[in-house]
């Protein structure tokens, strides 16, 4: 209603600032004004992509980094014969892809959960329910992932707790283990998750929820029936983030974990190995899996949750 | 009927310590590097043997710590003071022509980096980096940081146009003032708000951002994570904990001023 | 058998009490409206009634079976929402099979029963339609669809027309009126407006600062009501300040505002002692409305003569000058300062004797029909 009420009043606002503008008409001004903007993400990210594609296609070189101006697919035929041999990178792909599949897994369903309780609490507990989401997304993921250790080791919190309850016989390796990992990066992308749910739920109708009981539906029902498919723009925005970020995790599976992501794979190639090319080329490949899981993702999700679109 | 309002009940308990053991989730690991950082000993332990303050002294005397502190905040007031630039007058821009071609990309090609794992903007940006010779600079790190800033203070300020009522603006000039005067007046005391909240996300989130930091930084220009970082990767001792600690309570102090220049539901809403 | 007791039913949210001590019998196939401004507490007795707010003590039963403790979902009641809560991700036919659906019915037969709802309210045809494209009066016809649809005992009706403007709403009144003529179910029908009120309801109820203050048929309340509140909210009226004189066995007499002493008539010994500050209320229709005698003078002081009749009626008249006169359709209402204080009265008939603003006008009513109030709002039983 609101859209439909304050749609009038643009075009006259526009029309006085027109003349405070004069000469110029308003799309002018209003590319002036975004000018800087579009210059710096051409600058700062369309043309570096630009050139990570490039390099992915140049030749390696042994004392060189890569040799200037030269077209290979040398790159991609070696990162993709890796893949196929079942080889080193094989491993560290699909351990990445399925830390991104049980991190998201985990995150949506907690997300859900968390962002229905801030949506249904009230006053000082909702107050404190935000800021335990907003607190962790401001802290860096360097202190979120730290935490875990002490937490987590074999002579951590959790550990002696289940030991001196005598719930355990002896320490539970969670770190570093995969377990640990997930912990870790579940508790770094949760709060973009939760956030992105919770926006969605804010603007819902609490009757809605209600109508449905009152016709029978059962409180987990009416979850189902109601507030996921209303909540599926937010879940969908929170699976992609959860997911983008899963797979290309670097500080958890890298301090909690033993197991060589995707990320961490990359540094050495890049910092250690010194082999652009490569780590380029690995980069790009990356970027198209990973693409193309979200598409499915969305295709998959957008049948439960109706019409919706990244505008 | 005393077994569904048993059920009911059930529900309701099981909903709040659900609830509840998340919430103990979220804040339990900035408790635990909080309460580390009063430890006497040299061992990371939760809850720790003893108390005291010597990792405090330590950090005031370490000039390693102190340099990535500088490192943080001229990076992070640089990311502000760009972020805030390009993300107040891109939205102004776009609010001006709401349907013209150019908006319509903008908007989705400013949001991307946030969907791209970071490590992949590192090795994209350190490769550009590297290219164009600002490799090593303050700089390069700031431009990184901008990339993520950027559209949370875009959309933080599409929000606040969107809400503010142009009438005001035709009233303001029907009642005589100018261009300038009637932004001064009508357009700025509406909006600043919203420009000071974007500041202070887009400064916190480049306190806070590691990974881009990590591939991006040379020993000059280390940030407190990317230094934090390497320190966990060594050993674990507090030095890390008073550090963090550090870093928690300037987000925590961040959250009550924006809280109280806004409201936290509205600044949760934008961060999403 | 759908009849509804609720007993000594009481709500409280923290430190306010939203509902309190609301007892009321609620027969089989009878429409009940409860009336009352907002905050009155009608909605959450309803809410109470439907099982989406637990009360905190009291007791409601629906066909004798206590029913304070069952969740929503296990009640037999169905609710229509005040802005109607369609599913928005739902299409219409999927809105009104859902309660169906919930119970387990097959898919065929809910089908048809949709489409029988649908046609109902006279909404054919829209089966497929996205129900946020519909217009107020449409979506309030799909909840209507969506609540009869599980076939409830009871239906409650939480302000449903309150959003729709008003020819579309006395529409749907008379619509809603014969729908439960039809069914012969119970409703009960939560509204602040009190024609919708009186327009629908077999009994009324009224709601004040959580406490239901009387039911009874529309024309008992309106006649007789308990107390000040309700002669405030059911209409327009002058509330004139008083203070009695001195009393008899057949009236009591008072000193007003109007510049002269009135008479109200008694059939009982009244129960008001002299010095008693008193409200009355003088409605409108109970005035008539006069031109004063030509020749002037004589007719202003005679006017507040009046006399007790044998049968208990007693004349009285005031006179005044017109303050400004409003024509509103079918009636012409007339603002009249009377010796400093303001009436107004009504005339339906707008060709005989129009007046206008600065004549002299008389009003004249019968002291048996003033309603009489003390100072803590209690009506004083004349």
């Amino acid at each position: 209603m609101s859209e439909t009420t304050s749609l009038p009043q643009i075009p006259t606002s526009l029309a006085s600032l027109r003349e405070s503008f004069a000469g110029q008409s308003s799309s002018t001004r209003a590319l002036l004004l975004m000018a800087p903007l579009i210059a710096f993400e051409l600058l700062v990210f369309v043309i570096p992509f630009l050139i990570l594609l490039r390099i992915s296609f140049a030749e390696p070189s042994s004392d060189l980094i890569y040799e200037p101006g030269s077209w290979s697919v040398e790159a991609y035929a070696a990162v993709i014969d890796n893949i196929l041999a079942l080889e080193l990178l094989w491993s560290v792909i699909s351990y990445s892809f399925l830390l991104g599949v049980v991190v998201t897994i985990v995150t949506v369903v907690l997300a859900l959960f968390y962002a229905y309780a801030i949506w249904r609490s009230t006053g000082l507990v909702k107050t404190l329910l935000l800021f335990s989401v907003v607190l962790p997304l401001l802290t860096t993921l360097v202190i979120r992932t730290y935490a875990f250790r002490p937490l987590l080791s074999p002579t951590g919190t959790f550990n002696e707790l289940l030991l001196s309850v005598g719930l355990l016989s002896e320490p539970i390796q969670f770190v570093p283990n995969t377990v640990g990992a997930v912990i870790g990066q579940v508790y770094i992308v949760l709060p973009y998750a939760i956030l992105a749910i919770y926006s969605v739920l804010a603007t819902m109708d609490w009757h809605v929820v209600e109508a449905a009981r009152d016709l029978g539906a059962s409180r987990p029902r009416s979850v189902a029936e109601v507030v996921v498919p209303q909540a599926m723009p937010g879940i969908i925005v929170a699976a992609v983030i959860s997911f983008a970020w899963s797979v290309g995790a670097y500080a958890a599976p890298g301090l909690l974990s033993e197991n060589i992501t995707f990320a961490l794979h990359v540094e050495e190639l890049l910092l250690t190995d010194l082999r652009y090319p490569t780590a380029a080329a690995l980069s790009v490949i990356m970027l198209v899996l990973m693409l193309a899981a979200i598409s499915i993702m969305f295709a998959v999700l957008n049948r439960f949750g109706g019409d919706f679109d990244l505008a | 009927m005393t077994s569904t309002l048993h059920r009911e009940t059930l529900e309701n308990a099981a909903f709040r310590a659900g609830y509840g053991a998340l919430l103990v989730f979220m804040l339990l690991p900035l408790l635990v590097v909080v309460v580390t950082s009063f430890s006497a000993s040299g061992r990371v332990a939760f809850p720790p043997d003893s108390f005291s303050f010597v990792w405090y002294v330590d950090f005031f005397d370490s000039t390693q710590w102190l340099d990535a502190f500088t490192n943080s905040i001229v990076i992070g007031v640089g990311t502000a003071l760009l972020a805030t630039l390009l993300g107040v007058l891109g939205a102004f821009g776009q609010e001006l022509e709401t349907d013209s071609v150019v908006g319509s990309v903008v908007a989705p090609v400013v949001l991307i980096p946030l969907l791209i794992p970071p490590v992949i903007l590192g090795i994209t940006l350190l490769l550009y980096f590297n290219e164009v010779g600002l490799r090593g600079s303050y700089a390069s790190i700031i431009l990184a940081h901008t990339l993520w800033a950027t559209p949370l203070v875009y959309f933080v300020m599409r929000s606040v146009f969107s809400r503010f009522d142009w009438q005001q603006l035709d009233a303001a000039h029907d009642l005589g003032a100018g261009p300038v005067r009637s932004f001064v007046h009508v357009v700025l005391p509406n909006v600043k708000h919203g420009i000071f909240v974007g500041a202070l996300l887009a400064f916190i989130i480049s306190l806070q951002e590691f990974v881009m930091a990590l591939f991006l930084s040379t020993p000059g220009t280390e940030t407190i994570p990317v230094l934090a970082w390497t320190e966990i990767r060594q050993a674990l001792d507090p030095m890390v904990s008073v550090v963090s600690t550090f870093l928690i309570l300037i987000s925590v102090g961040a959250i009550i001023v924006a809280a109280i220049a806004t409201n936290l539901e509205w600044v949760s809403k934008q961060l999403s | 058998m759908s009849e509804i007791t609720l007993h000594e039913l009481e709500k409280q949210y923290g430190e306010t009490t939203a509902v309190e001590d609301v007892s009321v019998e609620i027969e089989d196939g009878e429409l009940l409206c409860l009336l009352g401004p907002s905050g009155s507490g009608k909605s959450t007795t309803l809410r109470m009634i439907a099982g989406l707010e637990t009360p905190t003590s009291g007791e409601i039963s629906i066909n004798g079976d206590d029913v304070t403790d069952d969740p929503a979902y296990e009640r037999t009641t169905s609710t229509v929402f005040q802005d109607w809560a369609l599913f928005p991700h739902k299409t219409v036919r999927e809105n009104v099979e859902f309660g169906l659906k919930m119970r387990g019915v097959p898919a065929d037969e809910r089908e048809q029963r949709a489409e029988s709802m649908l046609e109902r309210v006279q909404m054919t045809g829209y089966g497929e339609d996205d129900p946020t494209n519909l217009s107020g009066g449409q979506k309030q016809r799909v909840a209507l669809a969506r609540s009869l649809a599980v076939n409830p005992d009871v239906l409650l009706l939480d302000e449903p027309l309150s959003n729709l403007d008003k020819r579309l709403r006395e529409d749907m009144q008379i619509e809603l009126r014969e729908i439960h003529e039809d069914l012969d179910e119970t409703f009960v029908h939560v509204t602040h407006d009190q024609d919708e009120a009186f327009t629908l309801a077999d009994r009324i109820g009224i709601m004040d600062q959580g406490q239901l203050v009387q039911v009874g048929d529309p024309d008992e309340v309106y006649e007789n009501p308990k107390n000040q509140f309700i002669e405030s909210f059911l209409g327009d009226t002058n509330f004139v300040d008083a203070r009695v004189t001195r009393t008899t066995d057949d009236a009591v007499y008072v000193d007003t505002d109007l510049g002269t002493e009135l008479v109200l008539p008694t059939d009982t010994e009244p129960a008001v002692d002299e010095g008693t500050a008193l409200t009355l209320s003088l409605r409108p229709e109970i005035l008539s409305i006069d031109q004063p005698s030509a020749d002037g003078g004589t007719a202003a002081d005679d006017a507040s003569e009046q006399q007790l009749a044998t049968d208990g009626s007693s004349r009285t008249a005031v006179t005044g000058t017109v303050e400004n006169v409003i024509y509103r359709g079918s009636t012409v209402r007339y603002s009249a300062d009377i010796d400093g204080t303001s009436m107004f009265a009504e005339r339906t008939d707008a060709t005989t004797g129009t007046l206008s603003a600065g004549e002299q006008i008389r009003l004249e009513w019968n002291g048996a029909d003033v309603l009489a109030f003390r100072e803590d709002g209690t009506r004083v039983s004349l």
